[in-house]
């Protein structure tokens, strides 16, 4: 008896459905231990979840005993910081490149892009040095300041004010505003969407940085949160149960953003990414 | 008359007076970025090449010139080689699997599916969570004896499962599985977009033609898509050479330098032996290989990436 259509759907759907899961099977295995005794972590059976002995000491443990609320604090003042100064400049410069244009703006713009293709591991290390040199080193700025600049949040301001009607402008010159006061009333409410675009992207891509503080920081107060994983890890390396708590606190703040906002940051991807 | 004149005039000496301010307040405008870009990219720019000729001691921030001696040194160099080595089979697996799987999962949600949101989620998930608390996971995940993948293996009676990161034939693949396990989310959400931009009256008029599900895709759908496949094709080759995580995390560059790519041998020689200009000129070298790569594939374009 030959399957109805519905029915072979409802079949390749479970079936995909069942892929997408063993997909992020580390994910949910890391869930699973988070929830169980150091003694219960390579159980046979491996059992999902113990329902009626739920072990939730792991996250307390973490949340009063470790430094995670300090590496927390840390991780959202970095990147609120760098994302409110990489935004303020892309949005200046985007306007300048894109719309109100200068003599020789458009071959500097050219030069910019030249340079996204150069490793980041290359210019940190004379970044290295120089912050060494002005008493950077271990402090947050260092964590900051190499993240302000960012080229292509430039481009992509630039992109948008490239096809911004001159017309509402000239309008708002009309009015009596100076540029300045065009830009800031007339132009920026309406890059509302690309400024959103910029700002989630950056928050997931500097939450995420682990180069620049295994470089930058020493002291332990600084960490933000994947060098504290990191230093849990070589610390703790045996108490996997409190391991996988740590890593599954880590990505609840990011998983929390993506999910509430998860149709912006799919369309942000899609924007920045096609015409980038 | 006169006055017609007049106002033509003043009209254009004001449009004229206006583009003028308008360009100087672009300077002004671009100037934080300009600043930004000068001190943060260009002049290190600048600095790594110098400092690739100089000998620097950090102690007594002395810097003596040396020409062209790392360069020389780094060439006749066998870790350098094999960092060189090392960066190249991480791409070759890294980029075909990274592009090849998002593309099938792009496939499979474009097609009709029930609860494809979720589906959908399920793929990007990696591609969101914290670099390294995913790391965390899979070191414990593949540990060769305890982990769970492997008691899964030798309960199903495989004697001797792979070791994973401590294997110096396994460790490289493994990392660089992983570094396509969590990026591929980014393609696939790329890639769905571009396959939501193929029109359907080509795929039902070549379906009536008689083509076959495989030839309408390599066709019609391909072509179509080929200028996201071109864009993610640089993006993944870029994001391959600068590779860096996994193995500062799961292997530090082990076993046996098999896992040292060239990211890693710069950090090292920088970071742990305190050789910044050694590793300045294994990084010019890098950025040599970057636009090299990006060079052949822009002239490669042609090819095969169609433009409507």
């Amino acid at each position: 008896m030959p399957l109805s259509s519905n029915a072979r759907l409802t079949i390749r759907s479970a079936i995909f459905l069942l892929v997408g899961l063993i997909f992020i099977t580390p994910l949910l295995w890391m869930l699973s231990t988070s929830l169980k005794f150091e003694n219960q972590v390579f159980e046979r059976p491996f059992v999902f979840l113990h329902v009626h002995s739920v072990n939730w000491s792991n996250y307390s443990h973490i949340l009063t005993e470790t430094d995670f609320p300090v590496w927390l604090w840390n991780s959202v003042f970095v990147v609120v910081v760098s994302v409110a100064f990489r935004l303020l400049l892309a949005a200046l410069g985007g306007y300048a490149f894109g719309y109100l244009k200068f003599r020789g703006s458009d071959a500097i713009f050219f030069c910019f892009l030249v340079t996204l293709f150069i490793p980041y591991q290359l210019t940190l290390l004379p970044q290295f040095i120089s912050f060494r040199f002005i008493g950077l080193l271990d402090t947050h700025w260092a964590l900051i300041i190499p993240n302000i600049v960012d080229v292509l949040s430039i481009f992509l301001m630039r992109q948008f004010f490239l096809s911004f009607p001159k017309e509402l402008i000239h309008a708002a010159y009309m009015e009596g505003s100076g540029i300045f006061r065009s830009f800031a009333r007339v132009a920026m409410p309406l890059a509302r969407t690309p400024v959103l675009t910029l700002g989630l992207l950056s928050f997931f891509m500097i939450w995420d940085q682990y180069y620049q503080p295994l470089i930058f920081l020493h002291s332990k107060e600084l960490y933000t949160i994947p060098m504290g994983l990191q230093s849990f890890q070589t610390q703790f390396g045996k108490q996997y149960a409190m391991q996988m708590a740590l890593a599954c606190l880590a990505i609840i703040p990011v998983l929390g953003v993506f999910l509430a906002l998860q149709k912006q940051f799919i369309e942000s991807i899609v924007s920045s990414g096609l015409k980038g | 008359m006169e006055t017609v004149l007049k106002g033509a005039e003043s009209k254009r000496r004001r449009a004229y007076s206006l583009e003028r301010l308008e360009r100087r307040a672009g300077i002004l405008f671009a100037l934080p970025a300009l600043v930004g870009f000068l001190l943060f990219i260009l002049l290190p720019m600048v600095c790594v090449f110098l400092l690739s000729l100089y000998k620097v001691d950090l102690m007594t921030n002395t810097f003596e010139f040396k020409h062209f001696q790392y360069y020389d040194k780094m060439l006749h160099d066998p870790d350098f080689w094999k960092s060189v080595r090392n960066t190249l089979v991480y791409l070759v697996i890294y980029v075909p699997v990274t592009l090849a799987l998002g593309l099938g999962m792009a496939l499979v949600l474009n097609a009709k599916m029930k609860a494809r949101g979720v589906i959908r989620t399920f793929f990007i998930i990696p591609y969101i969570t914290t670099y390294v608390a995913t790391l965390v996971v899979w070191n414990v995940f593949l540990h060769p004896t305890e982990g769970p993948v492997n008691t899964l293996l030798m309960s199903l009676g495989v004697e001797k499962p792979p070791q994973y990161m401590v294997d110096t034939h396994w460790a490289l693949p493994i990392l660089a599985l992983i570094g396509s396990w969590k990026d591929v989310g980014y393609h696939c959400i790329l890639f769905l977009a571009a396959l939501q931009g193929v029109s359907k009256d080509y795929l039902e008029a070549a379906e009536i033609d008689g083509a076959g599900r495989f030839r309408r895709f390599r066709h019609i759908t391909f072509p179509l898509i080929s200028p996201t496949s071109f864009f993610l094709l640089l993006i993944t080759m870029i994001g391959g050479l600068q590779a860096f995580y996994q193995m500062a995390l799961l292997t530090k560059g082990g076993p046996a330098f098999s896992t040292t790519t060239m990211t890693y041998h710069i950090y090292r020689s920088a970071f742990e032996f305190y050789n910044f200009s050694y590793a300045s000129a294994v990084g010019m070298f890098l950025f040599l290989m970057t636009l090299v790569l990006i060079g052949v594939n822009w002239f490669g374009q042609k090819k095969w990436v169609f433009y409507q």
